[in-house]
This record gives structure tokens, C-alpha cells and sequence, in this order.
């Protein structure tokens, strides 16, 4: 369907000249190409009767009185729009170099000089109309690509915007330097209530570096939304887009994980600028440069990638940049640079808006210079992201005796089991799995989020304290548990023999149910006795960095039990619906 | 803006330079300065010493290069960045994938 050329089968054409007698020939000759000709004597008259019949072809005498040829020209050229040559010709018996050259110079497509024979001017017109054709088809096409471009980006943005985690919390610049930015950020909830952020920057921009966006977006989501790490999800988009990207394709990418639980961040910066961990107060706390090639050059990540830990304040804010911001240059050529990004992100940390004054900076800076990358930025706060966990007291209105003796008289309604060992336990995440399949038995449903963490907790205390032999008395200190961090990927790398068998039971009760959880690893035996004994004396202290597994699992479970000297833990979990 | 290009007596050597801004600009010129050097195990020196600014389909544009000379048994050697042209390198960590010179 044509949109907007509107074909008019009959074509207009103007002449303007003084001598009554020039118009008549050409008006002959035109009219015998299929034209319908109007005249004017002189160039004002000209330009009027050009905005008032918009013809297809002007055909221009240079001498004439009021208004010569070359100004009437260019007043007409500044009068035809945009999505139409309107071609003109000059008409003149001056044939000098001169005459040529300012006829183009006012605006002309082409000179005639005098005499000349009919079929000669009319192949010229007929070169002329061609010209002008191929002009509209051409803008035709640019139109209509405008318009699926338009809609294309609509859609990606509805895809990747619009299911985005906490829009109103995170603060997002995304400022394309064409219609389609080649940046990407998002932000997805991991079941266990971490946040995970990702700002991308795929090589070059517009659609060409656009098109990874979805894939990338849809993986990052959906292995977020299943919990498994963040180191996972890297893993995992870097092969994908390495299988399929071209090789000059790739994306430099930021990804950060705020974990409220563990008061800390974890980082993993894959060939972005520097990103920043601001105190309240503006000062840097820390920075998190680039350790990895951009993602999707590489077929497997280089081995020694590893996540960065930091332990957060709740007050802190944690932004990540791509180099759009600080190569973003002046009328003087000038990069905006780190330097002022500081200083600006500092400005923004303490008036409390970082987007609003580094967009309003940069602009200041660039003024008119037209945007040579896309500029993208996102502030998270690392706070205020403590979810409500429902947790088996807050049903109440199912009788424990119902309960106790349907769990003990009757097969569940399923049972699932997964026993890892040796290097797969190293390797491989259960939980997710296990997560994946009650959601396909039973349905999406907000209590499985908790019962997502009770599982967490009591897998990774099987696997740090019992098969790996970690001491949880590292992490006693914020630098501790970065140390903890580390030495726990160390010896995850090198695990060679060790199990960890986890069992779900799910027994069903009239409106509800409840799964019996059972772990059971290799290691010495978990002290639970020791665990409570300690938590007394360590109560008072505000900030604990470890044992807050066990206090959430309590919580959330309506009963929990250590067996066979604490190498297997049972625990009740109990929905209703 | 230019790529120049030399190529060493022996035909092992091919020296790739580059002049301004090394931006997607320079594409079919960058492709064009190695796309008939096929024999095995040439070693592609780009020479950065007057390239004042890069951007990422640069780093494309090497990546490229990089997987033209590995097919034929040879490899990239980047020589002389400047230094806001080696911060870019850095932010890509390409020192992880090809050797740079100083």
C-alpha cells in the first residue's frame, strides 16, 4: 500500500519567463509530454504559483524584472519539501561557464542553453523526471523503513523496558544516538530477593547492534527469575551470544547482583568503564573495573572469571556506565571524561537524583553536538529491597494434627530427588532445578518464592560447612566474607569427591500442603547445638554476617531438624492457598 | 582517517597502520588491507601510533582481523597505543586475547 505518494496521473509543470512568446513555445512541447503547464512572467510571480499549484517541474529564465531567475530558484528550493524534488531547469541563451555554475548554485538541477531542438528538450525532461522519480521512490523507501524502525523499537523497548524490575527505584539514562540504541539495561528479582542489574553496550548502534538485545534480555530474565548466580547467567549469555553473533559483534556488559541477605554486591565487569560504588555521602567506595573481554568473543569465559564481592551499606548506590557518557564531546572537541562523571555523579548521589543532574550535565556540556554513541546509565540503590517472605506460621488455619498425620500416613502426592557429586556438584546449581519442577507440577504461586529460599539456605549450608569444610567464622567481618567468597569458589573449583542429596516430598491437606525438605551432604556433621549456644552471645552485635541462614529458615519453616550428627537436616514447609 | 599498509619483504610481516580516528569509517579499508594475505602463519602488526580514538567496531574490526590470521596459522600483534587509545584496549581487556606492544 502506498502511503504517501499520491500518484496524479496528470503532472504539472510551471514556466517562468518574461517573454510571452518563450512560455507559449514551451508550454507547447510540455503539454505534448502529458503536462498541464501554467506561466509566470516574472520570478515573484513564479514563487507565487509555485506555492499555489506545487508543480512536478519548473522550467527557469535567468533575466527577467522584479525577481531574476536565481533568486526565484532559490526561493522555491526553500519552499519544496523535504520528501519532494520539485527539479528545476534553467532556461538561457548565455552559454557561459558562469551562467552554469550559478544556475546549480541557486538550487537548479539542470541548465538548457538556447537554441535547442524540441526532441532535445524533451529528452532533457525526461532525464529530469527520472531523476526526480528515482528521489521519490527513494524517499518512499527511507519513509517506510523510518516507520518499521519506529515500530521495531517500540516493540523492543515494550520487550526490554517495560519488564524490567523496579522502574520507579532504579534509575535508568537511556539516551540512543539513532533510533535504536545499541545499550541495553535491565533489571530482574532473583527468588531469594537479590537484584540483579545488567547494563549492556553492544558494539556500534542502531539496529545492526540492536538485534542481540532480545535473546540477551530473555536469558538474563529467565535465568534470574529460575536463581541460579549471577556468574551462571554471565556464563551462559556470553556462549549464546558467541554462538549467535558475528564475530565483530559483541557487548561490553556490567552486572551486579545486590544481595540485602549477605549485605553485599556482587560484581562482573566484561570490557564497560569503571562502575561505581558511591556512599551516601558522594564518595567513591569502590570501583568496579573491567576484568573480562566484552561477551560473545570468547566461545567459554576465561577460567580465572570470577564475581567481585563488596560488602554494601544500606545508604549506598551502585552505577554503572557505558563509554557513551564520558566520550561524549563538545563544541571543542573535549570528552566529558571520568573526571567530570565523578564529579557529577557525586553532585547527583547528594541531591539525591544521579539520572536527572548527569542528563542535565552532559547535555550542558554537548550543547548542540550531535550525539555520536548511545549514552546510558543506572543507579541502583543498594538498599530497601527486603522482601515480605510468607512463612509457614502465617497459616495457621490448618490443624497440625491434619497436618502430622498426613505426612505420616499417607505416600505424597510426589517425590523428587537429585543426589551431586564430585565434579557436577562443583558445577551444577540443584536448586533451580528443583524449583523448575514444582513449578511445573504445581503452578506458578508466590509461596514457593519462600520456600525457594528455605532451600537455598539449607543447600549452601551443606555445601560451604559440610562438603567444602568451610568455617562460617570467616565471615565474621565484611572483608572476611569476601575472603570466604573466594576461597569458597577455590575449593568448589577443585572439588573432586564429596554428595549432597537433596529430597522434596509434597503431601497434600485439604486447602494447601506441605513439602518435607531433606538434605543430606558428606561432610563432618553440622554443630546445631554450638549454633544456638553462640547465637546467644552474639545477638547483641548489629551486623552479622553469618548464621542469618539458619534464623530465615526457622522463620519460614514450621519445623527444623538436624539428624545423624548434622549431616542431614530435615525442615517443613507449609502452604496454603 | 587513512589505513596504510606494508608488507615486509619476506611476506610474513604485514604492517597495518592507522591514522585519526579508527572508527567504523574505516571498515571496508581495514578489510580491504588484509583480505588477500592468505598465506599460512603472516603475523598482522596494526600499528596505533597515530590513531588518536577508537571505538568498539574498531575492536570489532580487529576481532576480525584476529580470526582472518588465525585461519591461516597466523596471529595480531597490536604495537604503540596511545594513551587514551590503550584505555579503550583496557576497558576491553584485549591484552586477554592478542599481545599489545607499548
Amino acid at each position: 500500500m502506498t502511503t504517501f505518494s499520491e500518484k496524479r496521473n496528470i503532472k504539472l509543470a510551471l514556466v517562468v519567463d518574461d517573454s510571452v512568446m518563450q512560455c507559449k513555445v514551451l508550454s507547447v512541447l510540455l503539454k505534448e509530454e502529458g503536462y498541464r503547464v501554467f506561466t509566470a512572467n516574472d520570478g515573484a510571480r513564479g514563487v507565487a504559483m509555485y506555492v499555489k499549484y506545487k508543480p512536478d517541474l519548473v522550467l527557469m529564465d535567468i533575466n527577467m524584472p522584479i525577481m531574476n531567475g536565481y533568486e526565484a530558484a532559490r526561493k522555491i528550493k526553500g519552499l519544496s519539501h523535504e520528501h519532494s524534488l520539485c527539479p528545476l531547469i534553467f532556461i538561457t541563451s548565455m552559454d557561459t561557464d558562469q551562467a552554469f555554475i550559478e544556475s546549480i548554485d541557486a538550487g537548479g538541477d539542470g541548465i538548457l542553453v538556447r537554441p535547442f531542438s524540441p526532441n532535445v528538450f524533451k529528452a532533457k525532461i525526461k532525464s529530469i523526471q527520472r531523476i526526480s522519480d528515482l528521489y521519490g521512490q527513494v524517499k518512499t523507501l527511507q519513509q517506510a523503513q523510518q516507520k518499521d524502525a519506529e515500530l521495531a523499537e517500540q516493540l523492543m523497548s515494550g520487550v526490554i523496558e517495560a519488564r524490567n524490575f523496579s522502574r520507579d527505584r532504579i534509575g535508568i539514562i537511556r539516551q540512543a544516538a539513532e533510533l535504536f540504541s545499541g545499550d541495553i539495561q535491565l533489571t530482574a528479582l532473583a527468588p531469594n530477593g537479590d537484584v540483579n542489574v545488567m547494563l549492556g553496550d553492544f558494539t556500534g548502534h542502531g539496529l545492526r547492534s540492536s538485534i542481540g538485545a532480545i535473546p540477551l534480555a530473555e536469558t538474563f530474565r529467565a535465568m534470574t527469575k529460575k536463581g541460579f548466580s549471577l556468574l551462571e547467567i554471565i556464563t551462559q549469555i556470553n556462549h549464546q551470544l558467541y554462538d549467535l553473533l558475528p564475530a565483530d559483534l559483541f557487548l561490553g556488559a556490567g552486572f551486579v547482583s545486590i544481595s540485602t541477605h549477605n549485605a553485599s554486591m556482587y560484581g562482573f565487569n566484561a570490557g564497560l568503564p569503571d562502575g561505581y560504588l558511591f556512599s551516601e555521602l558522594g564518595d567513591i567506595k569502590y570501583r568496579l573495573s573491567s576484568t573480562h573481554p566484552p561477551l560473545g568473543v570468547l566461545p567459554k569465559l576465561l577460567p580465572d572469571s570470577q564475581l567481585t564481592v563488596v560488602s554494601i551499606a544500606e545508604t549506598d548506590r551502585m552505577i554503572l556506565i557505558s563509554d557513551g557518557i564520558v566520550e561524549a564531546r563538545n563544541e571543542q572537541g573535549e570528552m566529558f571524561e571520568f573526571e567530570r562523571f565523578e564529579k557529577t555523579a557525586k553532585q547527583g548521589v547528594l541531591e539525591g537524583s544521579v539520572c536527572k543532574v548527569m542528563q542535565k550535565t552532559v547535555n550542558q556540556f554537548c550543547k548542540d553536538m550531535p550525539q555520536e554513541d548511545d549514552i546510558s546509565l543506572i543507579d541502583i540503590p543498594c538498599g530497601g529491597w527486603e522482601q515480605l517472605l510468607i512463612g509457614s506460621h502465617d497459616f495457621e488455619n490448618i490443624p497440625d494434627q491434619l497436618l502430622g498425620d498426613t505426612c505420616i500416613n499417607t505416600r505424597p502426592a510426589w517425590h523428587w530427588q537429585l543426589s551431586l557429586s564430585g565434579k557436577r556438584l562443583g558445577l551444577l546449581n540443584p536448586i533451580p532445578m528443583a524449583m523448575s519442577q514444582i513449578n511445573e507440577i504445581e503452578g506458578h504461586a508466590d509461596h514457593w518464592q519462600s520456600l525457594y529460599t528455605v532451600l537455598t539456605e539449607l543447600f549452601m549450608n551443606s555445601l560451604d560447612h559440610g562438603v567444602l569444610g568451610l568455617s562460617s567464622d570467616l565471615k565474621a567481618s565484611a572483608e572476611g566474607f569476601a575472603e570466604y567468597f573466594k576461597e569458597r569458589e577455590e575449593r568448589l573449583r577443585k572439588l573432586e569427591d564429596g554428595f549432597v542429596e537433596l529430597q522434596l516430598s509434597h503431601h497434600l491437606v485439604p486447602n494447601g500442603g506441605r513439602v518435607i525438605i531433606k538434605i543430606k551432604d558428606s561432610g563432618q556433621g553440622f554443630d546445631i547445638k554450638n549454633y544456638y549456644k553462640n547465637r546467644v552471645v552474639d545477638s547483641s552485635q548489629k551486623l552479622k554476617f553469618s548464621g542469618r541462614g539458619i534464623d530465615l529458615v526457622e522463620q519460614l519453616c514450621d519445623s527444623l531438624d538436624y539428624q545423624e550428627n548434622g549431616t542431614v537436616v530435615e525442615a517443613s514447609y507449609v502452604w496454603t492457598s | 582517517m587513512s589505513v596504510k599498509k606494508q608488507v615486509s619483504d619476506n611476506g610474513e610481516n604485514i604492517e597495518i597502520s592507522i591514522d585519526g580516528r579508527f572508527d567504523f569509517s574505516l571498515h571496508q579499508h581495514f578489510r580491504d588491507s588484509y583480505a588477500n594475505c592468505k598465506e599460512k602463519g603472516q603475523v598482522f602488526t596494526i600499528n596505533l601510533a597515530t590513531a588518536s580514538y577508537m571505538d568498539s567496531s574498531a575492536l570489532g574490526m580487529i576481532l576480525l582481523l584476529k580470526d582472518h590470521a588465525e585461519s591461516h596459522s597466523g596471529k595480531v600483534v597490536i604495537v604503540k597505543p596511545s594513551e587514551s587509545v590503550n584505555k579503550i584496549l583496557e576497558i576491553a581487556q584485549f591484552h586477554r586475547l592478542l599481545t599489545i606492544e607499548r
